[in-house]
């Protein structure tokens, strides 16, 4: 009976040791945004580099910025790497992160680094038009050429996309429309658009692997998925339409109050070498050092214009319309 | 022994005198400290949930509440979830009744097994079925591909069938608990004044069994409305609370309204549990016989027999069914897609690694838990001081409570100093704790019924102090009961969900939401996998219990799954 | 009439081949210690548990393929089984509803059955505000309702309290001769079998051992079980010395003595036998009688007085013997130790044993 009970708290004890060992030297605590493969790509990238471990669970964009707002300003996390453009620039007006004039980002574009150094964007990513290629041969259906093809009917309900509240992608997408064809015509586009979406996932590389099975014939996806699953076999086609794709960075800053202020700036200057931008690249993003993108090749895809400062400032009054619009279904 | 007279006993020096005082007064000393404990870990959460739903940028306002109530969007949110709740019950009772029928006075060839797989579903995490069905019915599923169907799982009609299963076990294991203590002799009585089997199950059986069914509906009906998984994960574009909350909070950090939802949420829950309570003390109309005594087989007529057999067998082909595809899954890349077996899924490391997780959280949620458990069930029935009934209503109420206001409750309550514990990982074995408090407690309570007080009394007669006979007496005999309420809650703290979605931190993820994240990703070999091992985990546990259950004689089975997951 | 009757539970026969005849109009009690089959064996009438084979035939019809309700038997549990959500008329008239009698015919019978087991009045009553005994009558009532040819009663007096139950008996005694209704009646109290019984069954192990009426089952118990189950008794073993015809009498050699007896049934010199021997039969006295009954010397070992009569455990050459003295204040009280005679009468029923 005794050695029942002593048993029982040996285990206890051992766990909690356990745990304990968790809070270790040279880890580094932080919400990543890129689609979960990728994020542990650039975690192994950083470790074997430098021997830091990056401590991530996969969060869309969205969830990041509600954990980030919520927990203001006694942060869960040392750093963020991997985030959209709405909450770095909102960090940086809240007094949110801090400012490292890191070495490896001197020179960089003002595209990829913040003037005053707070913010760093590892890669810009896109979103693209993707279809299943046997899907469609069956069905006798061209990939869409353009946009506005996809409000055609015939499409309805085989279209899936990001929800803007969760995917920096969708967040993305909903500008890159807005911007497109102005905020009156852009709404009435993506209420047309709506009719056809299936439903509305949580990240935004959902899209790439749903319709890779075959369970829907398009999406509106993520570009950081779509090389990997045309390398693993999937059935994908994938287009630029011909008005244009948006596009959006990923941004890492370091969170005020992080007990490990040397790890993070490690971190940092890991982003900013040509190595990581060619792991990047090669992934089919854009990247602060140039670096042949596997996914797009040589062309660089038409980009719409964009204001992204502006696009941030919006986002709060875009999502309450787009609640109001299009969260009233029911069945 | 009151304070003057411990004062005024001649003892050596000041120490003595305290220790005396802690050995009388250490039944209080312990209840204060088990409230204080209670009050921070599940009074304080639900508190602020509360507060949060009604403050406003100045100050208390219903505004929310009035969003809530005018807003298509979440009201319909509300009536969904009634809906689904009430299908699901009457579905649910149905089934189990016939079920529990059977196996009481059906053939004997046919009860074992039929039992066994109507409690099935109770070793599986609720959202399994959420899994099994998109591998039958989603988009790529085998049946849509070999029928053709049209139909999507994704919305209402999934979630009805996949909270269905998951519950039918509930409603079976109660009402087959009254059945059997129903007196067979009441309906060999009304068989032999001449009353077919249809007459008796109308006349005579349901409405005795009426306390019990409607018990078994309440309950249901909460598990139903509170899960949160199955909902999440095919609930499509249709709206239920649970995930909604999931979605206020998480998705867009709206707390106001996510603490509104998770109000609107807790009331039926709350109702039903006092309810629920008090319908423990109504009116006992099936206990004239005694003892719960399994009848002789009858013959049951054709008119009864078939329909309950088709509606068991229907159920239970669907529950293996399910079982079966998510074992298989775990094997194929894509099952119905691409069916090559691999062990990739089995192998992967993150999600082994979120096992390992949810195994140490669940360890020391388990071995406090438990320990807490026990303390509390001896300090309700041996104290007697003012309250006692309400600590006992208050560890027991974590149960009644949906595990996504808990979550809520916990992540606004901890998240600023000195209270800071989001973040961190014992965050998620404190909530564990007291959410399952009541299987120990219960546990407890009723291993201490069977002590008779007077052999402690005979301990201090013979000369021990409190402590002695607490440490040599009590806690040996309640051994069993410990063990009982750690397996348990070791067993429903690794599956659960609810709560611990809004509360883990980067880097350390838990098996169920490895799984709940893989679900909706697509990725339903690893959400399979991931569950089947889940699967095997709290197999082994109720192995264990059974083992214990048998050298002690103490029956914990009937403890099994009623909480929200 | 139960024919050759046969029932196992998983391997375990319970009834070996149980066959009897019941006359009709008679009040039959089967009686056992537990787990003898009794009930089993009532329920097997009643048509409530199916048997192996064996044959169950009313008034010359076999009715053991035909549910409970098509025979016409009613069966009375032994926690009555009464409907608690139901009242008391609501209980009785249960079957005749059942039969689509007419309201009014039913309300009669209600009343009329209510009257015939002295419950008038209380039709209107729930179950569970009725005493015991009330309820008990409730049951027999609700039997009674659809006029069975056979009443079966399942330790109907069990759940009743000492001095209801000795009440309760002779009311369903007088109720059944009444009535006139064929009877089973099943306990294992063998006082309330003996008080109430036409004929006695009495069972062990599934095999009825000795079928008789009260007096019979008492003073000529067929085997040392029947014996020794009914009442106390002395048992001395024995071998027969001496069987003379005229007069008819016979000795045996026992450990107290040598007994004279008269025998019932042919003896021969030499056979192992068994004197069954009621304690109230024996007189104990301290001087010495007269008549030419066995007499036996002993001592008292222990003396209880319980009022009505005195207990006596006496020793006689080593053996223990048990004497209920009636009245004693006659011969007044015996005392510890003390040294008196016992006389045993001729008329002794004797065992044969091998």
């Amino acid at each position: 009976m005794r050695g029942k009970l002593g048993l029982a708290m040996f285990i206890a004890i051992l766990s909690v040791a356990f745990m304990m060992n968790h809070a270790q030297a040279q880890n580094v605590r932080a919400y990543m945004g890129l689609s979960p493969e990728n994020n542990v790509k650039v975690v192994n990238f950083v470790k074997e580099k430098t021997g830091i471990s990056i401590l991530q669970t996969f969060q869309s964009f969205g969830e990041i910025e509600a954990k980030v707002k919520s927990e203001a300003p006694n942060f869960n996390a040392d750093m963020i790497t991997g985030c959209g453009s709405p909450l770095a620039f909102m960090a940086k007006k809240n007094g949110w992160s801090v400012a490292y004039d890191s070495p490896e980002w001197k020179g960089m574009t003002s595209e990829f680094i913040d003037k005053e150094k707070f913010w760093f964007n590892i890669s810009n990513f896109s979103f693209v038009l993707v279809g299943n290629r046997d899907k469609l041969k069956e069905k006798g259906y061209a990939m869409p050429k353009s946009w506005k093809e996809l409000l055609d009917p015939k499409w309805k309900d085989q279209i899936v996309m990001s929800s803007p509240f969760s995917s920096g992608t969708a967040n993305m997408i909903r500008f890159s429309f807005l911007a497109l064809y102005g905020e009156e015509q852009g709404w009435k586009f993506i209420e047309a658009l709506d009719k056809n979406i299936h439903h509305y996932t949580r990240s935004g590389n959902a899209p790439t692997d749903l319709v890779g099975r075959g369970e829907f014939l398009l999406g509106i996806t993520s570009d950081e998925n779509v090389k990997d699953r045309l390398d693993k076999g999937f059935p994908l086609l994938w287009a630029v339409p011909e008005e244009g794709i948006g596009y959006d960075g990923t941004f890492a800053m370091i969170l005020k109050g992080t007990k490990v202020m040397d790890v993070c700036k490690k971190v940092i200057d890991v982003f900013g070498t040509p190595e990581f931008s060619k792991m990047m690249a090669k992934m089919g993003y854009v990247t602060p050092h140039p670096a042949p993108n596997a996914l797009y090749g040589d062309k660089t895809p038409k980009y719409i214009k964009l204001d992204l400062g502006y696009a941030a400032e919006m986002r709060p009054k875009w999502n309450d319309v787009w609640k109001e619009k299009f969260r009233t279904e029911f069945k | 022994m009151a304070m003057a007279e411990i004062l005024s006993i001649p003892q050596r020096n000041l120490w003595e005198k305290i220790k005396t005082f802690i050995n009388a007064e250490l039944i209080h000393i312990l209840a204060a400290i088990l409230f204080l404990l209670l009050a921070i870990f599940l009074l304080y959460p639900i508190l602020a949930v509360l507060i949060k739903s009604i403050k406003g940028p100045e100050g208390l306002t219903l505004s929310y509440y009035a969003k809530f109530f005018t807003k298509g969007y979440y009201f319909q949110s509300l009536l969904n979830t009634l809906m689904l709740g009430f299908i699901n019950t009457v579905v649910c009772l149905t089934v189990g009744f016939c079920m529990a029928y059977l196996t009481t006075r059906g053939p004997l060839s046919l009860r074992k097994p039929l039992k066994f797989i109507t409690m099935m579903p109770l070793i599986a995490p609720p959202y399994l079925f959420a899994i099994s069905l998109i591998i039958l019915f989603g988009r790529n599923g085998i049946l849509t591909k070999a029928f053709g169907l049209n139909w999507s799982i994704y919305g209402f009609s999934g979630v009805v069938i996949a909270q269905t299963l998951a519950f039918i076990p509930l409603a079976y294991l109660m009402i087959e608990n009254t059945l059997m203590s129903l007196n067979p002799n009441l309906e060999e009585s009304a068989y032999d004044l001449g009353a077919s089997e249809t007459r008796i199950i109308r006349t005579i059986t349901i409405p005795l069994l009426a306390p019990g069914i409607l018990k078994a509906g309440l309950l249901v009906f909460v598990m139903t409305i509170a899960e949160f998984g199955n909902a999440a994960i095919l609930g499509g574009r249709t709206p239920f609370l649970a995930p909604d909350t999931y979605q206020m909070i998480i998705g867009e950090a709206d707390f106001e309204m996510g603490s509104v939802l998770s109000v609107i949420l807790i009331i039926p829950c709350i109702i039903i549990f006092f309810l629920h309570s008090y319908l423990l003390t109504g009116k006992k109309f099936t206990t004239i016989g005694g003892k719960p005594v399994a009848s002789e087989p009858r013959k049951m007529t054709p008119l009864v027999k078939i329909p309950f057999l088709i509606i068991s067998c229907l159920a239970g082909l669907v529950i293996l069914i399910s079982f079966g595809v998510v074992f298989i899954s775990s094997f194929t890349r894509l099952l119905g897609v691409k069916n090559e077996i691999v062990f990739s899924h089995i192998l992967n490391f993150d999600s082994n690694r979120a096992i390992y997780n949810s195994i140490q959280v669940s360890l020391v949620a388990a071995f406090i838990g438990a320990i807490i458990g026990t303390l509390l069930a001896y300090v309700i029935v041996r104290g007697k001081f003012f309250g006692r009934t309400f600590i006992e209503m208050v560890s027991l109420s974590g149960f009644a409570l949906p595990g996504t206001v808990i979550g809520i409750g916990y992540l606004l309550a901890f998240n600023t100093p000195p209270f800071k514990l989001t973040g961190g990982i014992m965050i998620l074995a404190l909530n564990c704790v007291f959410r399952f408090l009541a299987v120990g407690v219960e546990a407890g309570i009723s291993k201490l019924h069977q002590i008779n007080i007077e052999i402690e009394e005979a301990s201090a007669d013979l000369g021990a102090n409190f402590m002695t006979t607490f440490y040599k007496i009590v806690l040996p005999i309640m051994f069993p009961a410990f063990i009982a309420g750690f397996i348990y809650t070791f067993m429903t703290a690794i599956v659960s969900l609810s709560a611990v979605v809004f509360l883990v931190s980067p880097g350390f993820e838990l098996a169920a939401v490895k799984i709940f994240d893989a679900a909706a990703y697509g990725e339903i070999g690893i959400a399979s996998a991931t569950t089947m091992k889940l699967v095997v985990i709290v197999i082994f546990c109720m192995v264990i219990l059974n083992f214990i259950t048998k050298r002690t004689g103490f029956d914990v089975s009937q403890k099994k799954r009623s909480v929200t997951v | 009439m139960l024919n050759d009757i046969h029932k196992s539970y998983d391997h375990l026969e319970v009834l070996k081949g149980i066959s009897l005849d019941v006359t009709k109009g008679e009040l039959v009690t089967f009686v056992g210690p537990s787990g003898c089959g009794k009930t089993t064996l009532l329920r097997v009438i009643g048509g409530f548990t199916p048997f192996d084979s064996g044959e169950v035939i009313l008034d010359g019809q076999r009715i053991d393929h035909l549910p409970p309700n098509l025979r016409d038997t009613r069966i009375c549990f032994q926690n009555y089984a009464l409907f608690p959500h139901m009242t008391v008329a609501e209980n009785i008239s249960y079957g005749l509803k059942i039969k689509k009698w007419k309201k009014n015919k039913i309300q009669e019978r209600v009343e009329e059955l209510l009257r015939l087991v002295k419950l008038e009045g209380l039709g209107g009553r729930m179950i569970d505000k009725l005493s015991g005994g009330q309820q008990q009558r409730v049951a027999v009532a609700r039997a009674l309702s659809l006029e069975p040819k056979v009443l079966l009663l399942d330790e109907p007096l069990s759940n009743l309290d000492a001095n209801l139950r000795l009440t309760m008996r002779g009311e369903i005694r007088k109720l059944q001769e009444r009535l006139k209704i064929t009877t089973i009646f099943v306990t294992h109290d063998q006082f309330e079998a003996m008080s109430i019984s036409d004929r006695i069954v009495v069972m062990k192990e599934g095999v009825i051992q000795q079928i008789g009426s009260p007096i019979e089952i008492y003073e000529q118990p067929e085997n040392e079980f029947i014996a020794s189950f009914v009442g106390y008794v002395n048992f001395l073993d024995g071998v027969v010395e001496r069987v003379d015809i005229r007069p008819n009498m016979a000795t045996v050699s026992t450990p107290v003595g040598e007994i004279d007896f008269v025998p019932e049934r042919n003896f021969n010199v030499g056979d192992k036998v068994k004197l069954v021997i009621r304690p109230e039969t024996i007189n104990i006295s301290r001087s010495e009688p007269t008549t030419g009954d066995n007499i036996l010397q002993g001592e008292v070992e222990i003396g209880m007085y319980v009022g009505s009569l005195a207990k006596y455990t006496v020793q006689v050459k080593g053996e223990r013997m048990i004497i209920d003295q009636t009245n004693p204040r006659e011969t007044g009280i015996f005392k510890e130790n003390e040294k008196i005679y016992l006389t045993i009468p001729k008329n002794i029923h004797v065992l044969r044993k091998n």
